[in-house]
């Protein structure tokens, strides 16, 4: 039967500018690009499921056609929402541990340093390419001993004497592999007299949307919803995620893929520079000096989506001494796992291609962006190092405490 | 958020004053809900193409000058033909500055083709559709073919070719047409009639096929001098693959728009976007503006969808949101609105006046007159009937002329952007 409220396929009039600013469409004819896999096979689509072909699990959901359209279509939603109503999903090993982040998080922080040095065996890569179908040329981002939430709630120095409190969401990249922003953020807002709370959060569920684990999806943003709101408490807290990705699925991908209610969240989930501007904006800037750093910076898809970038580039801009050059925006080509899977590697690396390209002429020292997996696709393809804002900005802080 | 400018809509009009702005160094936001209407025009800028009897204007500003400014309510009156003239040559500056160059026909106008083969008259083109040596080749009477790429289902040769043939100014030539092969089909998963213009354009961008295309076009055009192809010539590297791909040939390569998307007024939005950017502007995609709060005949703030409670402040604002199609008007039964600050809108009351009954009618619609009132320097009137001093209105919201009867959408788009640019930066300074 149709559905007879999911009418906004409707509103395509079939321009095509989507499929134009498709990076999977550009690179590979075998997507034939979102307006087609969206509002077009939709009609086809809700009439019978047989009419559904394949080609829709090249989507890599970067949101770039919500962007350029110009009738307000949710192509991307429809998209993901057909991938998991439709597509068979194969249970696949690789597909499985790539979106369970919490619990390869949890094992691989354990033993960290041997997870690290295994992973990067060559009989390890020849066999995760082989038989689990992760490209052998793929790097991988180095896993911490012991996780941020433990961190947090053992060593950080205490949070109670600032009045001001920030909810602060890590997500897994912070909590399993990269400490140091965590740290940073935390000496950041104290220097701006905010104190840090965190929750006993779970993966905000964007690897499990990507992979098409949908129900555990649910299970997961229903639990960080409810465990958020615990935790605001006082009139005036915020939540704030330094990751662009977690902090659109907590506002975004919860009501609009997932079907849950967020609206005790939804108006208090700031991406970390928003939250950074309007403090700024207040006059609450924290003293800092010169970083004296050449840097390019890149704008993640996810957050041209929620129009987060022109409050990272104005925080970015309060910096002394960071001389920025602000990269045309595109898409890196990772957008989470796709990137790691071998049979979308290819794709993925060609269409970072004119991204590492534009890194490579801007003559600068490092790159700045506020996404993890751009950050790890970057990496890779640049000899640079690459900065998440808060970085730089505890830098100009510390430079001034010295 | 604390603008000296903030623009609500990234079309030609908007990026038009935003470029403006930024270069005298203002601090200037656009907000854009969706691409604009350059993704579906020719790409050519007209000025003013038709008398009110349908009859050619051949020489626009003149006829601006004389005959519309006195008239007192068209857009153009209000900016005055010394701003226009301005405008149009800071246009041209702009995209010239990025490579990509317009040219005219020493003040005169001159036509394009459309995709339909019909002619038009227009003020500034790119150099595929008009150059010197277009026109002194258009002046021997001789062979035009007009050719397409097996497959491509976006372009009809014949249905081009015959429409000419009707014409008078083609009833000298010999008009025939062909099939190419992109070298490239056969090597790919994708069918040749899933491609679209970009595709197309992309595969010219690489250059990597040009000398085989270039052997297509020779064998397929029977001699001609002139060869017509629809326009996908290249979008990043047009200037140059066009320049190689005329000396390839030694043909006069002409470029007839496609059916959307257009590349020819995509290049024109690539370029007044990396130039707006370049100059430090912050371009920000995707966002609708809800709403704003007008006190005392002032636009305080204005808050969009992405940006929740958040309030966008800035001294002055410019509403350059386009037509119906772009969403800057609405109709509703019986109404037509302007949906973001229901700003006083000049249409009929009456449903059955909007619109001709024949779609094709030669006297156009009327709906396309409707727009936003404003006075003299493009300031409109909040529901209240007080009149906003820091916010203007610019390009296809403007109401009281009709881009398509009278052949003037891309000219009252660029000066009353331009126009608007230059009221804010004497706003700004004193």
């Amino acid at each position: 039967m149709i559905n007879l409220e999911n009418i906004s396929f409707d509103h395509c009039i079939k321009c095509t500018v989507c499929t134009i600013y498709c990076p999977v469409a550009r690179e590979t004819h075998l997507f034939p690009g979102p307006k087609q896999s969206g509002p077009d096979t939709e009609r086809l689509r809700i009439k019978d499921p047989y009419l559904v072909d394949d080609s829709l699990k090249y989507c890599s959901n970067c949101k770039r056609c919500e962007i350029a359209c110009p009738s307000g279509v949710k192509i991307a939603d429809l998209i993901q929402v057909a991938k998991f109503q439709h597509l068979k999903k194969k249970i696949r090993v690789r597909d499985f541990f790539m979106s369970r982040t919490d619990l390869v998080g949890r094992l691989a922080t354990f033993m960290s340093f041997l997870t690290n040095f295994v992973i990067n065996l060559l009989p390890v890569k020849f066999f995760m390419d082989v038989i689990l179908k992760i490209p052998f040329g793929r790097s991988f981002p180095k896993y911490a001993s012991g996780t941020f939430h433990g961190w947090a709630k053992k060593k950080m120095p205490d949070q109670s004497k600032f009045r001001t409190k920030a909810v602060y969401f890590h997500g897994c990249y912070v909590n399993y592999n990269n400490h140091q922003l965590g740290k940073d953020l935390v000496d950041v807002l104290n220097a701006m007299n905010i104190g840090v709370i965190t929750e006993n959060e779970k993966c905000c569920g964007v690897p499990l949307i990507g992979n098409g684990y949908i129900d555990k999806a649910k299970k997961n943003a229903a639990h960080n919803i409810q465990a958020l709101s615990r935790a605001l408490g006082e009139e005036g807290t915020r939540i704030v995620s330094t990751s662009s990705s977690c902090s659109y699925a907590l506002k975004y991908e919860y009501a609009n893929l997932l079907e849950l209610n967020n609206a005790t969240i939804y108006d208090k989930v700031d991406y970390i520079t928003k939250y950074l501007y309007s403090q700024f904006e207040s006059g609450n800037i924290p003293p800092m000096k010169p970083v004296n750093l050449r840097a390019a910076y890149h704008s993640p898809c996810h957050l041209e989506r929620m129009g987060g970038v022109i409050y990272t580039i104005n925080v970015l801009k309060e910096i002394p001494g960071l001389d920025l050059v602000i990269l045309h925006s595109e898409c890196c080509g990772i957008a989470g796992t796709y990137g790691f899977k071998k049979e979308y590697y290819e794709i993925s690396q060609s269409i970072g291609a004119n991204l590492f390209r534009n890194i490579e002429k801007a003559d600068v020292e490092v790159v700045i962006t506020d996404c993890e997996t751009c950050k790890m696709q970057i990496e890779m393809n640049t000899p640079y190092e690459v900065l998440h804002p808060v970085q730089v900005l505890a830098r100009a802080i510390k430079n001034n405490t010295r | 958020m604390n603008y000296d400018c903030l623009i609500i809509g990234g079309g030609i009009s908007g990026l038009t004053c935003g470029i403006k702005c930024v270069s005298e160094g203002l601090r200037c936001g656009i907000l854009s809900s969706g691409m604009s209407a350059l993704h579906f025009s020719s790409g050519s800028i007209d000025l003013y193409g038709y008398h009110t009897n349908r009859k050619i204007v051949y020489q626009p500003l003149d006829y601006i000058e004389r005959l519309i400014i006195p008239e007192g309510r068209h857009p153009y009156s209000k900016c005055g033909i010394d701003m226009i003239r301005e405008g149009i040559s800071f246009f041209s500056e702009t995209l010239e500055k990025e490579g990509l160059v317009l040219y005219h026909n020493n003040d005169y106008n001159h036509f394009h083709v459309s995709t339909m083969g019909t002619v038009k008259p227009t003020y500034l083109s790119q150099r595929s559709v008009f150059n010197d040596n277009i026109k002194e080749g258009f002046k021997k009477r001789s062979k035009i073919a007009i050719l397409n790429f097996s497959g491509f289902r976006d372009f009809y040769p014949e249905l081009a070719a015959e429409n000419l043939r009707k014409n008078s100014l083609f009833s000298l030539f010999d008009i025939i047409t062909g099939e190419i092969e992109l070298p490239l089909f056969r090597r790919t998963e994708k069918n040749p009639h899933e491609f679209r213009s970009m595709d197309i354009a992309r595969i010219f961008d690489s250059e990597k096929y040009l000398p085989g295309i270039a052997n297509q076009i020779v064998n397929a055009s029977g001699g001609a001098l002139f060869v017509g192809l629809p326009a996908f010539i290249g979008i990043n590297n047009f200037t140059r693959i066009y320049q190689r791909l005329s000396e390839l040939t030694g043909m006069l390569i002409y470029e007839i728009p496609t059916l959307p998307p257009s590349i020819l007024g995509m290049r024109i939005d690539d370029a007044l976007k990396s130039r707006f950017a370049s100059l430090g502007g912050e371009f920000i995609a995707g966002d609708t503006v809800n709403g704003g709060e007008i006190v005392n005949g002032v636009l305080d703030h204005i808050h969009t969808e992405n940006h929740g409670s958040t309030r966008l402040r800035s001294k002055f604002f410019v509403l350059s949101s386009g037509s119906f199609f772009s969403r800057g008007l609405v109709s509703e039964f019986n109404v037509i609105r302007e949906p973001v600050f229901d700003l006083k809108v000049a249409a009929s009351e009456d449903r059955r006046e909007w619109y001709s009954p024949s779609f094709f009618q030669k006297e156009s619609h009327p709906f396309l007159e409707y727009g936003v009132v404003t006075n003299n320097t493009l300031n409109p009137e909040d529901t209240q009937g007080a009149t906003v001093e820091n916010l203007f209105c610019t390009g296809a919201i403007l109401p009281h002329y009709n881009p398509i009867r009278e052949g003037c959408g891309g000219g009252v788009a660029i000066s009353t952007g331009y126009f608007a640019a230059k009221k804010i930066i004497e706003g700004c300074r004193s």
